[in-house]
């Protein structure tokens, strides 16, 4: 029983830190820069005992004597603890200014921020639907409370109402499915439904029946575009740190079930979605990218380019239903990717906003390059690497997207993909000629350099050492250890049975 | 008799009220009220195909969904008291301000 633990060290101390979090927590005067050390302490100590765990080829239930076949580690469930601690801890440190310079914050944002993540990482270890029900309503219910945390500000409560709205819809949406699939197979345990779906035999029309209805859901919470009309409202309403927790991190968590359903168990179901999904592509990054273009916000800009890189992970999930060999590895590496810069990118805003209470729109660049040359440079890093330049790490992660597609078949997506990415290039590159081409008119500030500065130059030098190849730079891993982490990931969820 | 079919057929119509309820309500608290709905939905579901299997897991799911939904209330009930001290009503087509 104790040596089993060792498993579960990085689940029991983001549990550990929230838990304590709340305890010294008072209502006011909150020493917040204490709570942001002790909270980045146990995040750090997560963080840790992930990764001492990846690559040993670990696969087994969790605590199976207490839970039973609920909760699964692999590689693939560490890759995804990995990346949420890492988001969890830039979004803490990287606001460290924004929260101590707003009256509206005390010590409960730091224990919601990690019971968010506990439900995520649940999310990840989760090998049965229910769970998986639970840990999203424990992120999910995290999330409403954070986006309405400037309760004061009507924008923000009206965000918490839309996505509470909707996000608890998309909930239960998941568990109607999960309900179906229970009816149709007799457990809700992923062994068990695989067991089921590939048998051969068996009648799967209830099956695609409750996993049409978790797709749904799955869409919603990536905001897929029939089901986008949440996003831009809550990204705005939301505060700057929350934003960039939700579209990094909590973006990328519910990718953790879907794809371990969607690669492993919903094999034989593929081909009755093919044609939904291509068509949800489509309009996805066609909806995002109109989106994207008519915003003057950056927040909402941000937001709708977003929703065009849900379009083309949805290309990817495509490519996987018709039998594309790296369309898996290529969509992990995607997520690698768009983690990365958006955290970047949205890092350097809300670092930004930090002294300001504007809202931030394209004209506040106006020769940014001027009075924070290097934080301009970074910042046109983050928009290269989101548009897909090449050299940068978002570029290889559209090149395997577009590869995969075009290896299942899929020419009209890569082409209209491809199309998009050349459209992005318009709401991206305006960002950087706003920073480059246009003169100064704000007073120069003096240049600080922290903890936040430092950790954005580390994130765009991840963005670059993994848009090259290894042989540039020896002992630095690089665009093919990114590659290589993908792969184990995808391989740690093994060949579906046949 | 009444079998599994029943049980699964008034767990239909209920989800059937509760998203009608989603889309219809325009107070906030009538739609909260739906998703409530919907939510015991699905517990009359498991705890119909539970019994069904002659397998008790259904039912304890239930009694999670039951907590679920309730931690689920606790929050949007906060957020229906802040959003009537700031709007002074739940009518959602004076509460959206949001535009584009």
């Amino acid at each position: 029983m104790v040596e089993y633990l060792y498993f579960v060290i990085s689940l029991l101390s983001v549990l550990g830190g929230a838990s304590l979090l709340l305890l010294l927590t008072h209502r006011e005067g909150d020493d917040l820069y204490r709570l942001n050390h002790i909270s980045v302490l146990f995040l750090v100590v997560a963080l840790f005992a992930a990764l001492m765990q990846w690559n040993l080829g670990t696969r087994g239930y969790l605590l199976e004597g207490l839970f039973g076949k609920v909760l699964y580690i692999d590689d693939f469930a560490l890759l995804f603890d990995t990346m949420f601690i890492t988001g969890t801890i830039m979004t803490l440190l990287i606001n460290t200014e924004y929260f101590a310079n707003r009256r509206y914050f005390n010590g409960e944002y730091f224990a919601l921020i990690l019971f968010s993540l506990f439900g995520m990482m649940l999310l990840a270890h989760s090998h049965e639907l229910v769970t998986a029900f639970i840990a999203l309503e424990i992120a999910s219910l995290s999330v409403y409370a954070l986006v309405g945390y400037h309760k004061n500000n009507l924008v923000s409560i009206e965000a918490m109402m839309k996505y509470f709205t909707l996000g608890s819809i998309g909930g239960i949406l998941f568990l109607l499915g999960s309900v179906i699939i229970f009816a149709a197979t007799g457990s809700t345990e992923l062994g068990a439904i695989a067991q089921y779906t590939h048998k051969g035999s068996a009648d799967l029309t209830p099956v695609i029946i409750g996993a049409t209805f978790i797709m749904i859901a799955v869409m919603f919470k990536i905001g897929a575009v029939p089901f986008h009309a949440w996003v831009l409202d809550v990204y705005e309403g939301a505060p700057f740190p929350v934003t960039m927790f939700m579209a990094s991190t909590f973006k990328i968590a519910i990718f953790a079930i879907a794809l371990r359903l969607y690669i492993v168990d919903f094999v034989p179901m593929h081909g009755t979605w093919t044609h939904l999904l291509e068509l949800m592509a489509a309009l996805t990054m066609l909806g995002g990218s109109w989106l994207a273009i008519t915003q003057k916000s950056l927040k909402r800009m941000l937001a709708g380019s977003s929703i065009v890189h849900s379009g083309y992970m949805l290309i990817a999930i495509t490519s996987i239903g018709l039998g594309s060999n790296i369309a898996a590895s290529a969509i992990i590496f995607y997520l690698i990717a768009y983690f990365v810069s958006s955290v970047g990118a949205f890092g350097i805003l809300s670092f930004i906003s930090a002294t300001s209470r504007k809202e931030l729109t394209y004209d506040d660049f106006k020769g940014f390059s001027e009075r924070r040359p290097y934080m301009a440079a970074m910042m046109a890093v983050f928009m290269l690497s989101l548009a897909g330049f090449p050299s940068t790490i978002g570029f290889l992660g559209k090149f395997y997207i577009f590869t995969a597609a075009i290896e299942s078949g899929e020419f009209f997506l890569a082409g209209l993909g491809i199309a998009m990415a050349f459209v992005s290039v318009y709401y991206y590159f305006k960002l950087i000629a706003m920073i480059y081409f246009y003169p100064n008119k704000e007073p120069q500030k003096e240049l600080v350099f922290n903890s936040s500065t430092l950790l954005i130059i580390l994130l765009a030098a991840v963005v670059v050492l993994g848009g090259m190849g290894s042989g540039l730079i020896p002992y630095m891993p690089s665009a093919d250890g990114f590659i290589d982490i993908a792969t184990a990931a995808v391989g740690a969820l093994g060949t579906p049975l046949r | 008799m009444i079998g599994l079919s029943h049980y699964l057929i008034i767990s239909g119509i209920l989800f059937a009220i509760g998203l009608v309820g989603v889309l219809r309500r325009k107070n906030l608290l009538m739609l909260f009220f739906a998703t409530e709905i919907m939510l015991n939905a699905a517990n009359v579901a498991f705890a119909a195909v539970s019994n069904y299997y002659h397998d008790l897991t259904g039912q304890m799911f239930a009694f999670f969904i039951i907590a679920v939904a309730a931690s689920e209330v606790a929050v949007g009930l906060g957020l229906l008291i802040v959003l009537y001290k700031k709007f002074g009503t739940l009518d959602l087509d004076d509460l959206a301000s949001m535009k584009g």
